[in-house]
């Protein structure tokens, strides 16, 4: 298994190279010049020469690759062309805020899939089944600056329960932190939540339909036990890579999430850096993006061999 | 005409309410802490303003946004600043004078003020800051700036600024950024000058000290207990002992934070939201027009469709502001024919070129050039509804008299980039945040090939009139030569197709008093105190 961790950990160094230099040509390819647009009413020719010079921007595009990436292999990922602050300290300053709310909405998602889904699979076509399949159709139908909006118009204004968005530290204020993650989590958790109630829905549906199930039952096991012991883990293996999946999407969606609840983490970074073309920032975040997406694949698929034992990937070559 | 009824009305109540509490019994709080009879606003309490984006540079060099002004403001002091009318009014320079031949403007400055890390305000720090506008690279300011040739300390409370020619909108140039004051000690003490823009803490001499900045989450500004100024009943200012100004980007989002409470202070509230502002009990709305302006910009370049002028005024002459302004911007702001605004002094309420629509006279223009129906592309920022909306309001009314505009949505980025090469097909929209001089809404955008002529104009009778009028201290003189201009760029060889003027707001909670609405559109939070 630690050969297993350690050979996937190797591997994911040159996929985020390529990713670097994907990012690194799309970004400059994107029509709009950072400078001009940064200097909003203050364009005067000579003083954006002078930055361009500045800021290496008057290079080649691989030698501004070569130098980036020979800084980023020393932990410098550069300064932003907007806000002149170094790139990482911009993340890693962010980066806490974005990772809570992706675990509430996680949690939050996983939990309530995990308990209503395996209610709805065991007594399947129940007014329960129909309620929940029908909330999830809605969930995913229903898009995240929408629902922020509306639960912003429904908790914070009618009934004045939650702030209107906004963030405090956890360490700062634990339970004015949380207040102000209550709503954003909920519009972040909901999407993800509609696909994975159905993935544990359907895939426990198509385990207690099992022959082995059959046999448990004849041998006279208890319902409950049957279900909780017998049939949930052997259902959990769909289930777990589909929520690995859904780790992506939160990521995404924390982008608009962030925005509506002005919540201090890196989605709003992205969108003001993509938008501005702040080249250093949106290669920051993309190469942040893609690390963090590639652990959580790897943790996805360590949890197989623990849920499953057949799985085992030490014993394999390649 | 409704339009400035509906202000004066809001601006009315706005008197009675602020007269109210000066009278010591504000409406819906209790005077207890202020003494019988005293017309003392309450000092103390703090508010938080929801600002429509996050501040980028702290440092007025550097800076390019207009969110940065709003705090700016409230941490910096400038030598000069305006009055709610638009006067430019002393400052951190107490009078000003110039020479005979235009060529030095000498200030003499206060002489009790001291920045917020302790070190004291002088004739020096004026130079320090003035030079360091002018001189560093890659510095916003240096265009302002670019009259002055020298700057000489007269003594510690007078300095003179020698210019290369003489230059009347130098005055109005240090109202902002140009003029404000910032701490030497305090600058040289940051580790670097890309840290001091962001982390600009007790840098300032203004009535308010900025003390912590959490990027995208929060700014901290705290009370200078020894700021020089008083209101006009010589109470000490500021009342407030706290601002905290929170960046929120979505509209809805910034006028919820007002209604809920949980923000005090706006100055950008969406059109379609204003309705509710004027109704809510909880909040106080107020606006004047600003300096701004809404612009069609047509590209005059040879080659270009629009190097015929007559085109441009068939435009003009097609267009129906008034409805433009009811419909697309739900009656904010002010119907307007050029870049002289209603606060400046230069301006002519009488100036209404295209006041009544004339499709007909259009049509006639285009088929006196005889080259057909006129057909261009119209270029949109995509992403904004609102703008969309009314660049489709726009095309519609043009179809009226025959004329096609092709409406080709493009990222803004794009757009900027072929205004700035010149090379865009047709025309282009993009208005001007507006300066208190009329020659910062003017020169820079008419006269040939300056740095936001992107419609590429050039009139030499209008180039000869703004430099007569950049020559002349006398106002009357400056005012003819403007006019003069305007009618030219405007109406017989216009160089764009201007819409109307923008408003400045404020949406206050009535826990606060709020002060007036000035035509920056930037609070005066060292004049607003808690209501109660």
């Amino acid at each position: 298994m630690g050969r297993y961790i350690l050979r996937r950990l190797v591997l994911m160094v040159p996929v985020a190279f390529l990713v670097t230099i994907i990012v690194f040509v799309l970004i400059r390819l994107s029509p709009g010049d950072p400078l001009v647009i940064y200097a909003g009413e203050e364009r005067d020719e000579a003083v954006l020469a002078q930055l361009r010079t500045e800021y290496g921007l008057d290079r080649s595009m691989p030698e501004q690759y070569v130098s980036w990436l020979t800084h980023a292999l020393q932990g410098d990922l550069g300064r932003s062309l907007r806000t002149r602050q170094p790139v990482l300290e911009a993340l890693l300053e962010r980066f806490p805020a974005t990772l809570q709310l992706g675990f509430a909405a996680l949690f939050l998602s996983v939990t309530i899939a995990l308990i209503v889904g395996t209610l709805s699979a065991v007594y399947r076509n129940s007014p329960l089944d129909l309620i929940a399949t029908g909330v999830t159709l809605a969930g995913v139908s229903l898009p995240n600056f929408f629902l922020g909006l509306v639960l912003i118009l429904v908790f914070s204004l009618a009934v004045r329960i939650f702030p209107p968005g906004g963030y405090t530290p956890l360490l700062t204020d634990p339970a004015d932190n949380l207040r102000h993650l209550v709503l954003p989590a909920i519009t972040l958790a909901t999407a993800s939540l509609a696909v994975n109630l159905r993935q544990v829905r359907s895939s426990l549906l198509d385990v207690l339909g099992q022959e082995y199930i059959r046999t448990a039952r004849a041998k006279g096991l208890r319902e409950r036990s049957m279900v909780l012991r017998h049939a949930f883990k052997n259902a959990l293996i769909p289930v777990v890579t589909v929520m690995g999946l859904q780790v992506g999407a939160i990521l995404e969606g924390a982008i608009i999430t962030e925005q509506i609840f002005f919540w201090p983490g890196i989605g709003k970074l992205a969108v003001d850096s993509i938008g501005g073309r702040d080249y250093p920032v949106v290669q920051g975040f993309v190469l942040l993006s893609a690390v963090s997406f590639m652990v959580t694949t790897l943790i996805v698929d360590v949890l197989y061999g623990v849920l499953d034992p057949r799985i085992s990937y030490g014993s394999r070559r390649s | 005409m409704g339009r400035y009824a509906r202000t004066l009305a809001t601006l009315t109540i706005f008197a009675v309410i602020l007269g109210a509490c000066a009278g010591g019994a504000p409406t819906g709080g209790s005077a207890t802490q202020a003494p019988a009879g005293a017309a003392k606003p309450a000092y103390g309490g703090s508010v938080v303003m929801a600002l429509e984006n996050d501040v980028i540079d702290f440092d007025p060099l550097r800076s390019r946004a207009f969110v940065d002004r709003n705090v700016h403001y409230q941490i910096y002091d400038s030598l000069v600043r305006i009055d709610d009318s638009g006067k430019i009014i002393p400052w951190l320079a107490t009078k000003w004078e110039t020479a005979t031949d235009g060529k030095a403007v000498t200030f003499s400055l206060r002489s009790d003020v001291t920045f917020h890390d302790g070190t004291k305000f002088d004739a020096e720090s004026v130079k320090w800051n003035i030079e360091r506008y002018m001189k560093t690279t890659g510095s916003s300011r240096a265009g302002e700036l670019a009259s002055v040739d020298t700057l000489t300390v007269v003594d510690p409370a007078t300095i003179r600024f020698n210019l290369k020619a003489p230059f009347s909108p130098l005055v109005a140039a240090l109202i902002d950024r140009a003029g404000m004051m910032v701490s030497r000690k305090a600058f040289e003490a940051a580790a670097s000058p890309d840290d001091f823009t962001r982390k600009a803490f007790k840098a300032g001499t203004g009535p308010f000290m900025l003390t912590e900045a959490v990027k995208d989450s929060h700014m901290t500004l705290e009370k200078n207990p020894s700021w020089w100024g008083t209101d006009k009943d010589g109470n000490k200012l500021p009342f407030l002992d706290k601002i905290t100004v929170k960046p929120i980007t979505s509209s809805d989002v910034r006028f919820t934070n007002i209604r809920t409470g949980d923000a005090h202070v706006a100055n950008n509230i969406a059109g379609k939201d204003i309705p509710t502002a004027k109704a809510e009990s909880g909040i106080s709305y107020a606006e004047k027009p600003a300096l701004s302006f809404r612009s069609l910009i047509p590209n005059r370049a040879p080659g270009f469709i629009f190097s015929e002028k007559n085109y441009v005024k068939a435009v003009s002459m097609a267009i129906d502001r008034k409805e433009l302004l009811e419909r697309g911007y739900f009656n904010l702001g002010a119907v307007g024919y050029g870049t002289l605004a209603p606060a400046h002094f230069a301006y002519d309420a009488n100036f209404k070129p295209y006041e009544k629509v004339d499709a007909e006279g259009a049509k006639k223009l285009v088929a006196d050039v005889g080259r057909g129906p006129l057909t261009f592309d119209f270029l949109v920022p995509s992403g904004d509804p609102v703008t969309l909306q009314i660049a489709q309001l726009i095309q519609a009314q043009l179809k009226k008299a025959d004329i096609t505009a092709n409406i080709q949505q493009l990222e803004f980025a794009k757009i900027l980039e072929l205004q700035s090469a010149k090379s865009f097909k047709d025309l282009t929209f993009v208005g001007w945040s507006g300066r208190i001089d009329p020659d910062g809404n003017t020169y820079d955008h008419i006269y040939s090939k300056r740095p936001f002529n992107d419609s590429s104009y050039s009139n030499a009778e209008v180039d000869k009139l703004l430099d007569e009028q950049r020559a002349t201290a006398d106002e009357a003189k400056r005012r003819d030569a403007l006019r003069k201009a305007e009618q030219i760029y405007v109406v017989d060889d216009p160089a764009r197709v201007w819409l109307g003027f923008g408003a400045a707001q404020l949406a206050t909670s009535k826990k606060v008093t709020a002060p007036p609405v000035y035509p920056d559109q930037i609070v005066r939070f060292h004049l607003m105190s808690m209501a109660k």
